[in-house]
Order: structure tokens, then sequence, then C-alpha cells
């Protein structure tokens, strides 16, 4: 199933299947690239970031950027 | 006088492998600027005192912050600086991008692969030498809190060269133009 990484749940995990071209050299220094494996770490509340694992290294995007991030979750 | 820069992204150890670097011949001078510092030392290398500067962690060449602002304008200002890019051994591919965005600006480059020991505990294991001959430029395991590889990181210095994009393209087996 298709969801944006901005609404993972918590503990859910999922491949990076398409990155808006225009944050694509923003997040790739960050390991945030299509086909990477990510998990859902930690919401911060009040539209606040969430926190991903990619490559065994936490990393927090803003929620405008991780709207514009779309995952294939597993289920 | 000569400039070396160390770069790479936030928290893998540049600022102490720069104290560690650094070490006697500081002659310490810290810049303050509204949001980030850096400092500026000396060390002896190849029998000639050269700059050694701690360039603020970054994770790309393109700022989106201020402080990423500062470290792309520094190397950008320092064209005939050598640049040693340090990587968190255990994170290896995530500090791989920033290295390949200052070897593709035709920077003479040595990569400390920094927290060796770290990765080793995290049964993560990386071949520096394949490294190496795929990137053509010398990459040093470092454990810069305890000082290990730092010798070594300091002799392998003199011979960093800027590496060759095309050939590290064919060693991946990308074909060239096909990039971006």
């Amino acid at each position: 199933m298709e969801k944006k990484l901005s609404q993972m749940k918590y503990e859910e995990k999922g491949r990076i299947k398409k990155i808006d071209k225009s944050l694509r050299a923003q997040v790739a220094g960050m390991g945030i690239r299509e086909g990477k494996d990510v998990e859902m770490m930690t919401r911060q509340p009040i539209k606040g970031p969430v926190v991903v694992n990619v490559d065994r290294s936490n990393t927090s995007i803003g929620l405008g950027l991780a709207d514009k991030i779309i995952v294939e979750v597993e289920r | 006088m000569r400039k070396v820069l160390l770069m790479g992204q936030a928290n893998v150890g540049k600022s102490v492998l720069f104290n560690r670097l650094a070490g006697a011949h500081v002659t310490e001078s810290n810049y303050s600027g509204t949001t980030v510092d850096f400092a500026k030392g000396r060390m002896r290398l190849d029998h000639e005192d050269v700059e050694i500067i701690d360039v603020p962690g970054t994770f790309s060449l393109e700022p989106k912050d201020r402080a990423e602002e500062v470290a792309a304008s520094m190397l950008k200002e320092e064209k005939g600086a050598l640049v040693v890019c340090v990587i968190d051994s255990s994170k290896i591919e995530r500090g791989l991008y920033l290295t390949l965005e200052v070897i593709e600006k035709g920077y003479p480059v040595v990569i400390a692969l920094n927290m060796w020991d770290v990765a080793k505990g995290g049964n993560i294991k990386v071949d520096a030498k394949k490294l190496e001959q795929i990137l053509g430029v010398p990459v040093v395991p470092t454990v810069a809190t305890r000082g290990e590889g730092l010798k070594e990181l300091a002799l392998r210095m003199k011979n960093a060269v800027p590496a060759d994009v095309e050939k590290i393209m064919k060693n991946v087996g990308v074909k060239s133009g096909t990039h971006n």
C-alpha cells in the first residue's frame, strides 16, 4: 500500500517509492533516496517533524517535506 | 600557507580529529559567527606548516541553513585547499554523499573513516581498500577519540589528489552522462 511518509504510523516500515523532484537533492544528503527502507520512529506533535530510521540512523524530516515523499508500506 | 579543511556531516568527530591533528601546534583562534563557530589551528605536514580548519558539519554542499551555508562557502573560498572528508563508518553511505560532492568539485581529498570502532561494534564491515580503489583517493580508518589511524591519515594527506569522476563512474559501472 502506498502512503505519504508523513502519514506513516509509529513503528511502521516501508520502502521509499517516490520523492518529489523539488526536494530530492535536499534530502539525499540525509540518506533519504528512492528505494531506501525506512521505519517510522517518532512523530512529533503539533505538526512537528517526523523521525525516521534509514540505514540504522535516525533522521528527522519536517512534515512539509515528509508530505512529498511516497512510501510503499509493508503490511 | 596551505590549508586543510576538515569536512563532514554533524557528529562524525571532526572536532575531535581537529584537536588531535592540531595538537601541540595550536595557535588557536576561535571565530564566532552569529550562528556558527569554526576553529583554526596549525599542523606540520611533510615538513611544512599548514593551516587546518574545522568546518561546521553539513549534510551536503547545497545549503539548507546558515551553518551549512558557511560550510559550503568556506569550501568555495579555499580553492587550493586539501579536504579531509570525515565519515562516520557506521553510517558510511550517508557520509559518502558529501564526500562525492567534494570530489566532484575537483578538490584533492583524503577520506577518514572515523568511528571505525563503532562500526566494528555494530558488526558493520567496511572494505577501506576497495573504497580506495573505487574512488582513487586515500581512505584511512580512524578512531579519533583514541588517536588511532591519525598518523597514517597525516602521512597520506600528501597523496591526496583530485579524483577522476569518469573513472569512479566506470568503477561502479555507471555509464558517463547517465547520472542525474
